[in-house]
């Protein structure tokens, strides 16, 4: 008894630190979206008056901050479950939905494994070339695919843990 | 190229469709069923590896295009915290409130404004169906009706113009943006009439009841108040036809233009509400464009093997005319809309069909639209239909139940799809006598 309560402490931990992680990207994502806006309309504005200078990075910059909006949303999305899917079985609950969640989990952790693998090799490849317009160093954008891979395997693992407790387990959490 | 590959086209073809299809069936996202399709076919090929997988999805997002839907998914969600929302429903109802249906029928004018405003059809749908499911169901609509007529009227925000459709569709297949704005106002109008022709019939036959008619006065003074917001559509598309700003550009002043009325005008966002709309912005945005990274790199590897060109060869062998090709684009994007979201779907059929239509002579707006306007009745199709989907979740039923009357109401606006099929000035009459110059 003594392990499962050990088990089940540490399972806790992870679970409130996923949390307080989450939280903190729900955040950056809120932030990221806001400043958005701020490279773009500085673009059309610039075009227009002679008081505000006529950049050249504005464009970069804001495809930049778009891909790691897109990165970070994505992470949210897996926590919160709202990654579109099409539901053959809607009316599925219980084990037999634990069973079919845990063989979807695998291709999911698998999915997160090859960004986190291939993302770390990816971040290395730029690691010493910088962006055409701004001259940002590149690894900072690349960056976000192996936090990607990370994060879908804490999350997506920690989904992939309840749904085996469920189906071995007895009762449904 | 072909030479020296380790998988035949056909091989290729069977590992990408089967392992999609068969993933998707097993409930895996669709993001990574896509993604998960490409990995064995970049893994057996030596040139390849699963680094493009990453360079791909990096490519896709890294892309000013795209930047369009979280500025539109922004403009939707500050109207609605903002009041704009509130006032174009107060205005709706002055114009359609005595309507047999009414409340249905200021869904449907709700959507057409609102399509003109923002150019997000899952933003339509997520906010209306909060607005009017339960008001209709307080007052005696079927549930069914009430989930249908609030998804279907929602696909009017890619048709009429703005529309993130028509912007990915202009950078994807290098079509003018401008162009297609002017050439969706004919045929979404079109959709938003049949839609209520259609509403006025349910309401006859159910008795579905009636607001007392609106005093000019109150006509007056609801158009005076929605008055900044009814600006909007002009401001975007005006500045896209005069070439003030970029269509991506265009959606940033959608923000600016809505976050100026929340704050300055109307005065009901607090900041509370505004980093809500943020969060939500965001979420939305990120599933919808992760998605286009990984099939932008499944499209990629269809080109790579030049299964595209298989596949056409085919098809051109029957010799069809521009009528029939017109509607077996459709045909194609309507199938493939009840699978795959508009964007992807975009990214990898329009590619495919493109040197189709363009072999027997269709415009390149006109293939736009008869695209655009399928995948459109792609996002209330099951089993993967989001305005449907976000319909149903917001109601709290299950799609099976509201699949037949949605399926009716589709039918008068599958008409309106053969008409812009087979008459093809109903899209380009527009673009043709506002700027010539965008169509060539």
């Amino acid at each position: 008894m003594g392990g499962v309560m050990r088990e089940t402490g540490l399972r806790h931990a992870v679970q409130r630190l996923a949390d307080l992680y989450s939280r903190i990207l729900s955040a950056l994502l809120a932030l990221c979206v806001f400043i958005l806006i701020f490279p773009v309309a500085l673009q059309v504005f610039a075009r227009f008056t002679d008081f505000l200078p006529h950049y050249i990075w504005t464009e970069e910059m804001a495809r930049f901050l778009l891909v790691w909006t897109i990165m970070i949303g994505a992470m949210v999305g897996l926590k919160e479950g709202i990654h579109f899917n099409v539901d053959l079985w809607p009316d599925m609950q219980g084990r037999p939905r634990a069973a079919l969640d845990l063989v979807t989990g695998v291709f999911v952790l698998a999915f997160a494994a090859a960004f986190l693998w291939y993302g770390m090799e990816f971040v290395d490849f730029a690691w010493f070339r910088i962006s055409e317009l701004a001259e940002l160093p590149l690894w900072l954008i690349h960056l976000a695919w192996p936090i990607l891979g990370f994060s879908w395997l804490l999350f997506g693992g920690l989904k992939f843990y309840d749904d085996l407790k469920t189906l071995f387990g007895g009762e449904a959490p | 190229m072909m030479g020296g590959n380790v998988l035949a086209p056909g091989e290729a073809a069977w590992i990408l469709f089967g392992g999609f299809f068969a993933l998707l069936a097993l409930r895996v996202p669709v993001a990574v069923a896509l993604g998960m399709a490409c990995l064995p076919v970049m893994l057996i090929e030596p040139r390849l590896g699963a680094m493009t997988l990453m360079q791909e999805t990096f490519n896709a997002y890294n892309s000013f295009i795209l930047l369009a839907v979280p500025f539109f998914l922004l403009t939707a969600n500050l109207m609605n915290v903002g009041g704009i929302t509130d006032r174009l429903v107060r205005l709706s109802r002055a114009m359609v409130g005595h309507f047999p249906g009414g409340l249905a029928q200021i869904n449907v004018v709700l959507s057409i404004f609102f399509a003109g405003i923002s150019g997000s059809s899952t933003a339509d749908a997520a906010s209306q169906s909060k607005i009017f499911i339960e008001a209709q169901r307080r007052e005696g609509y079927d549930d069914s009706f009430s989930v249908a007529i609030t998804a279907v009227s929602a696909v009017l925000a890619v048709i009429i113009p703005p529309s993130i459709l028509m912007i990915v569709w202009g950078g994807v297949l290098t079509v003018s943006i401008g162009a297609l704005f002017l050439a969706g106002v004919i045929p979404g109008l079109l959709i938003g009439l049949v839609q209520m022709a259609t509403v006025h019939a349910y309401a006859k036959k159910r008795g579905y009841p009636t607001y007392p008619r609106a005093s000019l006065k109150e006509l007056s003074f609801a158009t005076w108040i929605s008055f900044p917001a009814l600006m909007t559509p002009f401001i975007i598309i005006g500045g896209k036809i005069f070439g003030w700003f970029t269509a991506t550009e265009s959606a940033c002043i959608a923000v600016l233009y809505a976050g100026l009325l929340s704050l300055v005008v109307y005065r009901e966002m607090d900041l509370k509400a505004l980093y809500g709309a943020l969060g939500e912005t965001g979420r939305l945005a990120a599933v919808a464009l992760f998605c286009v990274g990984t099939a932008s790199a499944f499209g990629w590897l269809l080109a790579y093997y030049k299964i595209p060109e298989a596949i056409l060869a085919g098809v051109s062998a029957w010799g069809m005319g521009k009528i029939a090709t017109g509607f077996f684009i459709a045909g194609v994007f309507l199938v493939v809309g009840c699978f795959l979201d508009a964007i992807p779907a975009i990214i990898i059929v329009g590619a495919i069909l493109q040197p189709l239509a363009m072999e027997v002579g269709i415009h390149p707006v006109h293939f736009a639209m008869i695209g655009i306007v399928s995948l459109a009745f792609g996002l209330v199709t099951p089993p993967y239909g989001l305005c449907l989907m976000i319909a149903c979740h917001v109601a709290g039923m299950k799609m099976g139940a509201v699949i037949k009357d949605t399926m009716i109401m589709l039918l008068p606006m599958l008409a309106v799809l053969g008409l812009v099929i087979m008459w093809p000035d109903v899209s380009l009459i527009l673009p043709r006598l506002i700027s010539p110059e965008f169509l060539e």
